[in-house]
């Protein structure tokens, strides 16, 4: 049979054919129709978007809570008819907090404190995920497992000891044990590291900092994923170990190190129990549990006097979460697509 | 003959009888691998790829083979040696003494059991992480699934999925633990801030109710923790973020080909799942298994570790910690023992 075929239409990435006995648009969509699966299909893709939305719905009604009642005025709280839509609309609560709590302050030094942290640990991770997937060297495996076991210890299990040691720094001290380390013999006094931000770029750098195990896992198995043979054309051609790390396998590991990069930096911007460990709240380095510590004294001051505390003082925490959160938000609408791409890539097995 | 056989044996012996004599060097010894005195050098600039890439593994890992030896053994051993002891003075004249920790064997690790709270606390821990781990991952591998498919809206949903990992930590666990506004004020669904009773979504009643007539041996059970899944449904959802990731990279990481084979030999959609994407992914199942443990038992509002918060003498609460963390080890141990019999590793090559 003889078909003569047209092309009627060429763009970029479709073509239009006509050719004899070509169907029309409708009786291509009947036949479809009447092929048996076509209607489960159509139940099964309804039934998975409801789905989908429920649980979407469960994950963001809480949000959506926070935020209509950061907006209610103190009348809204008490009015048994208000629900969700606040009926005065203000936004007292959020200036309180923002000026009282020092919130732009707070922003301002957390920020600091977690980009420093997170990039420390997204090229540590990179580095000794990099050294353990691609070396055999002896005790590889045993490295590794000491990798894993920074993670199943609790950190909580090491607080008082970090506290102790990681505020007066000194080399071999155990500091319940009560001697003097080579530092404070030569000097006369261990390193104070108190209120810096020290002690979190030193566990950061050494690679045991907030779940730096769990990075680092990720990025090893990632780099299991990048074939040898990549490395070792670089080899041939005279590049040095280093050298090929820096100037082929970084470029191709950005996507991995974005997702590592967003975890550790909203774990870190949100992360309390280190923040209150090696910083004491007495001084004027305002963080992000200071803004949501307290209630601001202006609101303070209805304690006694108003009906709805126990609510308000919710909705106060409530607010200042979402304002704790916010930049972390915006920093999430812009990189989510990196997030699931850098780990979709990733092929991690096993 | 034996004048041809000594000529000979002298023939072959010879560079061996003079082998520092200059006039038979060998010429292909560059002059620059000869030192002073004619010899040559011990060469130890020239290793195998395999040393000089072992040697860059451990420069690698230095960082945290450093962080070690200086900062994590010394905590370790410092908290260890703190559950050991207990606080003691010595007088050294007039009112000063010495403070220090005396040894004290396991005594705070028997006191801790005698502690109020703290075997009920480690029950009800250990009890969250029966319920809680197998839903994890159940609702993550599904979840993954999911949003693997090609379907409406993937993008945003896969955004709304991921924002509990990114937002829902640290401080915001502390907050949302004390509910919010709808909570408090009337019904809503629960949102995790386990208040129980009326806010519950659904009731041990009403299930009941829809499993009364069948008689399912344990039912009882069944029911109570289907109810419990059903009312911490948001506490698991924002908990199974990371796993939810680690799956669909190992989802992706399938070759389509196989699927396509399936397909060609006319497997269903349900056959596909069971024979080819579980097997395929049930390395990964370990992992997040692994992984959903360590962070429930880990997590501040773990019913563990708020008891332990509450103990103020620090050799008691340490040493209640490494009896938890023993705890951990067995668990982990356990489930890498049950889950490596049914493990499937594809042979790459």
């Amino acid at each position: 049979m003889e078909n003569t075929t047209v092309v009627t239409k060429e763009t970029k990435n479709r073509i239009h054919v006509d050719y004899e006995g070509k169907l029309t648009f409708k009786e291509r969509l009947l036949s479809k129709l009447k092929a048996s699966n076509t209607w489960i299909l159509i139940v099964v893709n309804i039934f998975r978007f409801i789905l989908m939305l429920g649980v979407s719905f469960v994950i963001l009604y809480p949000f959506f809570a926070k935020i209509a009642g950061s907006f209610m005025s103190m009348d809204d709280i008490v009015d048994p008819t208000v629900s969700l839509i606040p009926k005065n609309f203000t936004l007292s609560t959020y200036r309180a907090i923002i000026t009282e709590n020092h919130y732009f302050e707070a922003v301002g030094n957390t920020l600091m404190i977690s980009l420093i942290c997170a990039l420390i640990q997204t090229l540590i991770s990179c580095l000794i995920g990099y050294g353990l997937s691609k070396f055999k060297f002896k005790g590889n495996g045993v490295i590794m497992g000491l990798v894993v076991l920074t993670m199943v210890i609790p950190h909580r299990t090491l607080s008082s000891a970090m506290r102790g040691l990681l505020n007066n720094y000194d080399i071999f001290t155990i500091k319940t044990m009560s001697y003097k380390g080579p530092i404070e013999l030569i000097f006369g006094s261990p390193i104070d590291l108190s209120e810096t931000f020290w002690p979190l770029v030193l566990l950061s750098i050494f690679g045991i900092a907030l779940k730096n195990g769990l990075y680092i896992y990720l990025m090893r198995q990632f780099f299991k994923g990048v074939p040898d043979e990549l490395e070792e054309s670089a080899y041939v051609d005279g590049s040095g170990v280093f050298r090929t790390f820096f100037q082929i396998i970084i470029p191709l590991s950005v996507p991995m190190m974005i997702t590592i990069f967003l975890f550790s930096f909203s774990w870190q911007w949100t992360d309390v129990f280190y923040v209150n460990l090696f910083f004491n709240g007495a001084s004027d380095f305002y963080l992000m549990r200071d803004v949501h510590g307290m209630a601001p004294p202006s609101l303070l001051q209805y304690q006694y006097s108003y009906a709805g505390w126990g609510i308000y003082k919710v909705v106060i925490e409530n607010t200042a979460g979402m304002l704790i959160i916010a930049p972390l938000i915006i920093l999430f609408l812009f990189c989510q697509k990196y997030l699931v791409q850098g780990i979709e890539r990733s092929g991690i097995v096993g | 003959m034996t004048d041809i056989i000594n000529s000979l044996a002298d023939a072959v012996e010879e560079p061996e009888v003079q082998p520092n004599d200059d006039s038979v060097a060998v010429p292909e010894i560059a002059a620059s691998e000869l030192d002073n005195n004619g010899f040559i050098k011990k060469n130890t600039k020239k290793v195998s790829l395999d040393a000089k890439k072992a040697r860059a593994g451990y420069i690698f890992v230095l960082p945290f083979l450093i962080g070690l030896v200086l900062v994590y053994f010394p905590l370790l051993i410092d908290s260890l040696w703190l559950s050991l002891t207990v606080p003691a003075e010595t007088p050294i004249g007039g009112d000063s003494s010495r403070k220090y920790y005396a040894f004290a064997g396991l005594t705070n690790y028997f006191d801790a059991f005698d502690t109020p709270n703290f075997v009920t606390g480690l029950a009800a821990g250990l009890q969250e992480i029966v319920f809680q781990v197998p839903a994890i991952i159940v609702f993550s591998l599904f979840i993954a699934v999911v949003l693997n498919q090609k379907m409406l809206g993937r993008a945003v949903f896969r955004a709304i999925f991921f924002l509990p990992v990114i937002v829902s930590t640290g401080i915001m666990e502390v907050i949302n633990a004390n509910g919010d506004f709808s909570d408090i004020s009337q019904s809503g669904i629960d949102d995790g801030s386990g208040g129980g009773g009326a806010n519950d979504l659904i009731s041990v009643l009403d299930i009941q109710a829809l499993f009364a007539n069948m008689n399912i041996p344990g039912g009882e059970e069944l029911v109570g923790y289907v109810v419990q899944i059903v009312n911490e449904i948001y506490d698991i959802i924002n908990y199974s973020g990371v796993q939810m990731l680690i799956f669909l990279a190992g989802l992706q990481s399938i070759s389509p080909s196989i699927y396509e084979a399936c397909k060609i030999d006319g497997a269903t959609g349900w056959e596909t799942f069971w024979k080819v994407t579980f097997p395929m992914i049930s390395p990964i199942i370990l992992v997040n298994a692994f992984y959903t443990v360590i962070d429930a038992l880990t997590r501040p509002q773990n019913p563990m570790v708020l008891t332990i918060e509450q103990v103020s003498d620090p050799n008691d609460s340490s040493a209640m910690y490494w009896i938890y963390f023993l705890i951990i080890i067995l668990i982990v141990a356990a489930i890498a023992g049950i889950c490596s019999t049914f493990v499937f590793y594809q042979r790459r090559d």
